[in-house]
């Protein structure tokens, strides 16, 4: 095999890569956001988003996906038996994490003002965070968010351990084949920067001008 | 029914070791304008952000009508939405450009149709002079044009009454001659407010009451030309002479 196909070959495993590392990055916007209010706003409760983040973003993302796999994959074969399923679900729900970090700041940036303002216009605290608060946090944490994504990009490799043909797999089954360890690892590791850094580094850019708009 | 736009008694509010309003008591009538001056620190802020229970106070009652707002359970929201509040700091949504400021509470507030909405608030920026902002956002702006845009998001929803916290003191000098212009306009019209200012030529034309609110309670009521000519309290007198001096100086 030579490298153009070794090349080919390893790319075919992107869209799984990209797909993985796209839900569980939604999944974590979707998960973060909610906690990062409750956190800063529901003061009451706030514990559950802390025990929450600290089993996480604590735990190492190749445990979780070992036990949601082969751990509850065994007793609910749908979805966690599912290692594309699993593997998005576990990255989401660490992702969910990291991300509340990153918007609990960018909410405490933005600070208290905004939401007085709103509901000093009749909106509720909650129709006030939707209208007012989440586009602006938003806005205003993409060059954390661009990082967390690229971070999911790399930690979508772990998906390997429970047999996710994506690139990674790909390239392990490859030095297996070939014996040959150093060309498949090599393109593997140009293939993560190229798509790694030029999403983060197009967000960041996206949420700067943006962030200027706002004069944030 | 009354007349009573709005109404407290007896507010107090206490910050820690700060009595930031004691036992203020004041009523507001239709059409009633009415200026609320005194050295800063005092609590003026923190009593009319009481009224629009943005800050709740610790006693004492706010009437918005014949509802009272400070018995729990009051939908605090829906009586919101009948008072319009414009802050020093003026607080744009920062993500929105002007029309998305003035729009946004009569779409979800209100719940008015989109076209309705747009038009109210198209008419809003208009009386307030700032159309030509419609679709800047607010960095976009100068501070006397967002203070304005401040105040056409306070009237577009036609509330019963408008409270004023300082609305001209974060501006330069020469800003705040078109904020004032607005206000002038506004009164004119008849619109219910009351305004937390140091503006004494503004006040002087347009206030009907003015009242001198000192280390957390009112000293002193009366007309523009009592406070002008000849206030009783020593505290008040004093205020008043430093605060001509320093408009003649402007």
């Amino acid at each position: 095999m030579d490298v153009w196909q070794t090349l080919i070959y390893l790319l075919e495993g992107l869209p799984l890569t990209f797909s993985i590392s796209i839900i569980a990055f939604i999944s974590g916007i979707a998960i973060g956001l909610p906690l990062a209010f409750i956190r800063v706003y529901e003061k009451d409760v706030s514990f559950v988003v802390d025990a929450y983040e600290k089993v996480f973003r604590g735990v190492p993302e190749l445990v979780l996906m070992l036990l949601f796999c082969f751990g509850l994959g065994y007793y609910f074969a749908v979805p966690f038996a599912n290692p594309f399923f699993t593997a998005a679900f576990v990255l989401g729900l660490r992702s969910g994490a990291n991300q509340s970090q990153i918007f609990r700041g960018a909410i405490r940036g933005i600070g208290d003002e905004q939401l007085i303002a709103a509901q000093s216009g009749g909106f509720s605290k909650w129709q006030a965070i939707w209208h007012v608060m989440v586009p602006q946090v938003l806005t205003y944490s993409t060059p954390g968010l661009g990082s967390e994504y690229a971070l999911l990009i790399k930690d979508s490799a772990y998906a390997w351990v429970i047999g996710v043909l994506e690139i990674m797999k790909r390239a392990e089954l490859l030095s297996v084949q070939t014996s040959n360890l150093v060309i498949p690892f090599s393109i593997t590791l140009l293939i993560y920067v190229a798509i790694t850094f030029p999403i983060a580094q197009w967000l960041d850019r996206w949420g700067n001008k943006k962030r200027k708009k706002m004069g944030l | 029914m009354t007349d009573t736009v709005m109404e407290a008694r007896d507010v107090c509010k206490k910050y820690e070791k700060l009595e930031a309003v004691k036992n203020v008591s004041m009523q507001i009538r239709k059409g009633d304008i009415k200026l609320i001056f005194g050295p800063s620190g005092s609590g003026k802020s923190t009593f009319l952000r009481c009224m629009a229970m943005l800050t709740i106070p610790d006693s004492g009652e706010i009437y918005l009508g014949d509802q009272c707002l400070t018995k729990p359970a009051t939908d605090l929201n829906k009586a919101r939405a009948r008072i319009g509040f414009v802050f020093q700091h003026i607080y744009l949504f920062r993500h929105l450009t002007a029309l998305g400021n003035v729009e946004l509470s009569l779409k979800h507030v209100l719940k008015l149709p989109k076209e309705e909405a747009r038009n109210r608030a198209l008419a809003a920026l208009k009386e307030v002079n700032v159309s030509d902002c419609v679709n800047k956002y607010p960095s976009q702006m100068s501070g006397g044009q967002q203070q304005r845009v401040g105040i056409a998001r306070a009237i577009a929803r036609n509330p019963d009454i408008i409270l004023l916290d300082e609305p001209t003191s974060a501006l330069d000098p020469e800003l705040t001659g078109e904020v004032i212009d607005t206000l002038r306009d506004l009164a004119k019209e008849g619109t219910t407010m009351l305004i937390v200012s140091h503006e004494m030529p503004f006040a002087r034309e347009v206030a009907e009451e003015m009242i001198f609110y000192d280390q957390g309670t009112i000293v002193e009521t009366g007309t523009p030309a009592h406070f002008f000519n000849h206030p009783n309290s020593e505290r008040a007198q004093k205020f008043m002479t430093r605060i001509i001096k320093r408009t003649m100086r402007e």
